[in-house]
């Protein structure tokens, strides 16, 4: 039977470095912003970027998903939907984009940072159509310079050398835009150096990820991993970024040690597919945790990079293994049978009891065709799935007492089906 | 005289009713026959928005528009597929494959346009692991002559998948005998359009869609022939210009809107003088040039020759100047934007041109559709009223 | 005090020697009440319509449904409360969903029962059902009207009938209609312009119920279809959709007079297996309700 809500964050330092480390993250963007520090902006993705080459020239990467989901935690982004809704934007276009140019449009402030305009605007195409038409925007309103990093969707199994070609000549195209607005020549030393730490640092995320595979796992790898997203992002290369993910590590090493998960007791080990409905974290994490439900994998925490499965930077080809990052290694560049592959890994090898997919409105990227996502695992793969649906951004199609529905039902099904087997 | 002038009009109105039965038809019969008239050829299925149909047809198989099922079929297997928030063409595509109704192709290729689009070639692919699944990565830099290069390489690619299928290999001289064919097509199809934009009475839009959907579900050699005959019999038709305003047309990207509702609006009192239906398969504004190296010639002509797309994302030009310079060239007194429900790129792009059409001060109409519509009174209440305000200024 | 003093475990009050399970399926429209005998036999029941207090629509059912057995609310040993207002039954030892609930009843109704089609005032739901009633897979549509009742009473009102005419006279369509919308708002404008065309009203209810037909088989197909099927919620009652859905499945599906106490029936089976077998726990507690333990006095009687 379900408990009541318990007490289900993880509250230890690393949430508290965290909030700390991207505190000053965004120190720095607002510095850029008011003029006081002169750093040049950079507009990225988050699906594997290059965010190696902007450190290397000490420009700022600034991330418009990650602002987008910040204003969702902070529920802000409903006023801001509603501008751009106004300027001519579709209820079914995407909400992150229409939170983010609501935002542009209303100074750039948001409660946690003033956004700096772009000094350019880098469309790193990987995967996601909507990426392409939102900085297009974008870079219509700010009339900022845009290069568009078009990185071939990974469509045949293997490495396709055409498509590291192309994507390794576009860097090179890149390196020389940013060496003509720095005004100075890349430091290919500085680069290895930070490649360096972007290995490492995935290095020590592919651990932490594979922690979860341990009974109880330490920490909920969907609601936990998705709160150590923004380092990874934000500060993957610099050695702010690595000393994080070290205690990240050692304080999840510890936790695992000590058999300490996240719930009282852990009953259910699930694989939570698609992004999480920002505005409504909390409630959402407790329709799980009553059943004593965590997540040992996900696939959104692996939009900007998959490790655990053995890729890393190589400091001695940095943009080659740049590129390779891009093209292969993460989530959203991937073809729906490498998704699948991916999450049937999940299943396996994290040992977990079923899949829960949920499907958000706004990106179809994620959850266009989850249907049949759903039907392979149930019908061929006989994996208990659940897919339920809501939004990443926008409040209004958060449904709490459907979905609770949805969920209860579920993991009733599951008690039941446990139980019968024991019989 | 009368009797010619009449058999001519019979002729060109059995022509388009002809036209029209097949691009409704969910059966595919016309391609079906052909295939039945030349045994031991093969077909291959081509998704929007643009396909370089030349590689098929020099390796020796049929090109096909598989381009949804309009409102002509039920989409029963489907929906468990995919959710209620994708468009309506993403479905229907599937339902046609979950029903056997493309077991007679021997593939799909599928292309970069979005995101649904993209998601629904790994289904396909999933659901179908007999047929030949192919999805093109269209350039989206055009900055540097980079993406062009990589567009050759990924025709390459794609070529070859095909030869295996069809066990032909296509020499240079196939490639630029099926890329001078369909020059022919499109050579005959821009004038179609030139002439609509001149004289919009003598050949209507839905005229105009049905046959160039009836192309996309014909043989390339007798699609010729149909258009020839076309261009042969308009000047010789009876019509008279209707008091009407003029309008161009855009937002169609892939799914195709019911024929009754081009229908409605061109009767509520609308010339469109230019549209976007079917563009990719109008994709070059000039002939792609005949080189040594075909493939390399086509891929520079979808960079270089190519028509304003928003799928295309040529970021070398701003969204909406196409648009304004188009309303302007045609002298069209509006800009009717059809979108289809559910369609990210359309939508997109909206919100952009508005805000465009709004400065250049040209009225402007948005009328959302979905491919499976059998009634269109609403629509045609929203035509005629922004007809009206036009008219009545 | 509340209406019952609940309890469980294994020392049972027994009334009359028979052990008594209730199951209250609080539904938006409508909440229903089922007391089932030790032997899985309906002795009494109740339906009322909802109504803004939620809590007491529960308690007046439960009240209704045992009056009819002839049975003291203390009498019955276990409630399970079910349905959307599920947990403001709050004189109920447990809280399960009505996907539970279903199932379970449609197994003791239809032993064969391999899939549920549930179509109700405001949602619509498919099933897979394993052979024990337990839940194998589900899919609910709840995001709006299509597919549901007040798709059909929409459309009732705009042909000017009373909902329990609109199935029969469906069935007399020649040429049913294709509507182009399933949005029970819209069905209205849709179904006016075909009145204004001239199509009869059979002709439009056809249509009517077709579409809905289609659309609910489409959501099923979701879990997949497998027979037996069993038909139940409030529109499992109209013989128009029944035909329509036997129509778009191929396949015939059980109706019976119960079907929508079906949910109200499932909830009452885990009443009685939890009173009888034990081997759930005492209760859920949620929602701040906490399961009075009984204190031990001797003999049966009231409290």
């Amino acid at each position: 039977m379900a408990q009541p809500a318990t007490k289900t964050d993880y509250q230890g330092r690393i949430h508290n470095l965290q909030k700390d480390m991207i505190g000053r993250y965004y120190s720095r963007l607002t510095a850029a912003a008011e003029k006081n520090s002169g750093e040049k902006a950079i507009y990225m993705l988050i699906s594997g970027s290059p965010v190696e080459l902007i450190g290397a020239f000490d420009m700022i990467p600034v991330y418009p998903e990650v602002n987008a989901l910040q204003l969702a935690v902070k529920k802000q982004s409903l006023p801001l939907i509603l501008a751009a809704e106004e300027m001519g934007y579709s209820t079914d276009n995407c909400a992150y984009v229409k939170a983010d140019i609501g935002m542009y449009f209303a100074g750039r402030k948001t409660p946690f940072a003033t956004i700096p305009e772009p000094d350019l605007i880098l469309c790193n195409y990987v995967g996601c159509n909507v990426y392409l038409q939102w900085f297009e925007h974008l870079k219509e309103y700010s009339k900022a310079p845009m290069y568009n990093l078009d990185v071939p969707f990974f469509r045949t199994d293997g490495d396709s050398e055409e498509d590291l070609r192309y994507v390794v000549k576009q860097l090179e195209e890149l390196i020389e835009v940013l060496e003509r607005m720095s005004g100075k020549k890349l430091d290919y030393k500085k680069l290895k150096r930070i490649v360096e730490l972007s290995s490492e640092t995935g290095a020590l995320w592919s651990e932490i990820k594979k922690l979860a595979q341990r009974r109880p796992t330490p920490f909920d790898a969907y609601f936990d991993s998705v709160m150590m997203m923004a380092p990874l992002y934000c500060l993957r290369g610099t050695e702010d970024g690595l000393w994080f993910f070290q205690e990240a590590y050692k304080e999840m090493k510890q936790r695992a040690d000590n058999h300490e998960g996240p719930l009282p007791e852990e009953k259910f080990r699930v694989v939570m597919e698609g992004p999480p409905p920002w505005p409504y974290l909390r409630q959402f994490r407790d329709m799980f945790s009553r059943w004593g439900a965590v997540a040992v994998a996900s696939t959104y925490s692996g939009v900007g990079g998959i490790w655990e499965f053995g890729f890393r930077h190589d400091p001695q080809r940095p943009i080659e293994s740049i590129a390779r990052l891009m093209l292969q290694w993460n989530v959203t560049n991937r073809n729906f049978m490498q998704r699948y592959r991916q999450l049937k890994d999940y299943v396996e090898d994290w040992n977990a009891d079923a899949l829960v997919i949920h499907s958000v409105k706004s990106c179809r990227l994620f959850s266009a065709g989850q249907g049949d996502m759903r039907e392979y695992f149930t019908k061929q793969l006989n994996v208990p799935t659940l897919l339920i649906e809501s939004d990443l951004e926008d409040p209004r199609y958060f449904s709490e007492a459907q979905l609770r529905n949805r969920v209860d039902a579920f993991f009733e099904a599951l008690e039941h089906q446990r139980m019968l087997a024991k019989k | 005289m009368g009797t010619t002038l009449v058999q001519h009009t019979q002729q060109l109105d059995s022509l388009f009713a002809s036209c029209r039965e097949s691009a409704q038809d969910p059966e595919f019969a016309v391609a079906k026959q052909w295939l039945k008239e030349n045994p031991g050829k093969k077909a291959i299925g081509c998704f929007p928005v643009y396909c370089p149909v030349e590689l098929i047809h020099a390796s020796g198989m049929l090109p096909l528009g598989i381009i949804g099922a309009g409102n002509q079929i039920e989409i029963t297997f489907a929906d468990s597929r995919f959710q209620s928030f994708v468009c309506s063409i993403v479905k229907s595509t599937l339902e046609l494959g979950l029903t056997n109704r493309l077991k007679f192709l021997e593939g799909m290729i599928f292309h970069s346009i979005c995101d649904p689009a993209r998601n629904l070639s790994s289904v396909f692919q999933r659901n179908f692991p007999d047929m030949l699944i192919e999805y093109i990565h269209f350039p989206q830099n055009f900055a540097s002559p980079l993406g062009r290069e990589y567009l050759a390489s990924e025709y390459r690619r794609i070529l070859n998948g095909l030869e295996q299928r069809s066990g032909h290999s296509a020499t240079t001289e196939d490639l630029n005998r099926s890329i001078d064919l369909y020059n022919r097509i499109r050579a005959a199809l821009r004038e179609i359009y030139r002439i609509r934009a001149e004289m919009p009475h003598a050949i209507s839009a839905t005229e105009s869609f049905v046959l160039t959907r009836a192309g996309t579900l014909t043989a390339p050699e007798d699609f010729l022939k149909m258009l020839e005959q076309v261009l042969r019999e308009i000047p010789a038709r009876p019509t008279k210009p209707k008091d009407r305003i003029r309008v161009v047309l855009e937002g169609s990207f892939c799914e195709l809107p019911p024929i009754g509702l081009i229908e409605t609006l061109e009767e509520a009192g609308c010339y469109i003088l230019d549209d976007d239906f079917l563009r990719g398969w109008r994709w070059f504004t000039e002939d792609v040039p005949l080189r040594e190296n075909p493939l390399a010639a086509l891929a520079e002509s979808y960079s270089e020759r190519a028509y304003y797309s928003g799928t295309k994302h040529d970021s070398r030009e701003t969204k909406a100047a196409h648009l304004i310079n188009l309303a302007k060239e045609k002298k069209a007194d509006a800009v009717v934007f059809q979108a289809a429900k559910f369609c990210e790129p359309a939508l997109f792009d909206y919100a952009i041109y508005r805000k465009a059409l709004e400065d250049a001060k040209i009225p402007h109409l948005l009328l959302e559709f979905e491919e499976k519509t059998w009634s269109f009174d609403r629509a045609r209440s929203e035509a005629e009223t922004f007809v009206e305000s036009l008219l009545f200024d | 005090m509340g209406l019952r003093a609940t309890h469980a475990g294994k020392d049972k009050e027994r009334q009359g020697g028979m052990i008594y399970g209730g199951g209250v399926d609080v539904g938006s429209t409508q909440t229903k009440a089922i007391i089932l005998s030790e032997d899985r036999k309906i002795v009494g029941r109740a339906l009322i319509n909802t109504g803004a207090n939620v809590s007491m629509a529960a308690e007046r059912a439960f009240r209704q449904a045992v009056d009819s057995a002839g049975v003291a609310p203390e009498g019955v040993a276990y409630v399970v409360g079910t349905g959307y207002g599920r947990y403001k039954v709050n004189f109920g030892n447990a809280q399960i969903t009505e996907i539970s609930c279903h199932a379970r009843g449609a197994n003791l109704l239809f032993p064969k029962t391999r899939t549920v089609i549930d179509m109700g005032g405001q949602d619509a739901k498919g099933i897979r059902v394993g052979e024990q009633g337990d839940v194998k897979d589900f899919v609910m549509n709840d995001k709006c009207a299509a597919g549901t009742g007040r798709f059909l009473s929409n459309a009732a009102e705009t042909v000017g009938l009373s909902l329990d005419k609109i199935g029969p006279i469906s069935l007399e369509a020649k040429k049913p209609v294709r509507l182009s919308t399933v949005c029970a708002v819209f069905v209205e404008s849709d179904i006016m312009s075909y009145l204004a065309e001239g199509k009869t009203v059979p002709d439009i209810l056809g249509g009517v119920h077709s579409a809905i037909a289609a659309r609910t088989v489409a959501l099923v197909r979701r879990v997949g279809i497998e027979p037996e099927i069993a038909f139940t919620g409030g529109v499992s009652r109209n013989i128009g959709m029944v035909k329509a859905l036997e129509e778009k499945l191929g396949l015939s599906v059980n109706v019976c007079d119960d079907s929508h106490f079906i949910g109200a029936i499932g909830a009452a089976i885990f009443a009685l297996e939890r009173a009888l077998g034990g081997d759930a726990s005492a209760g859920s507690g949620k929602t701040g309700q906490v399961p009075v333990q009984a204190s031990s006095q001797p003999g049966a009687g009231a409290r």
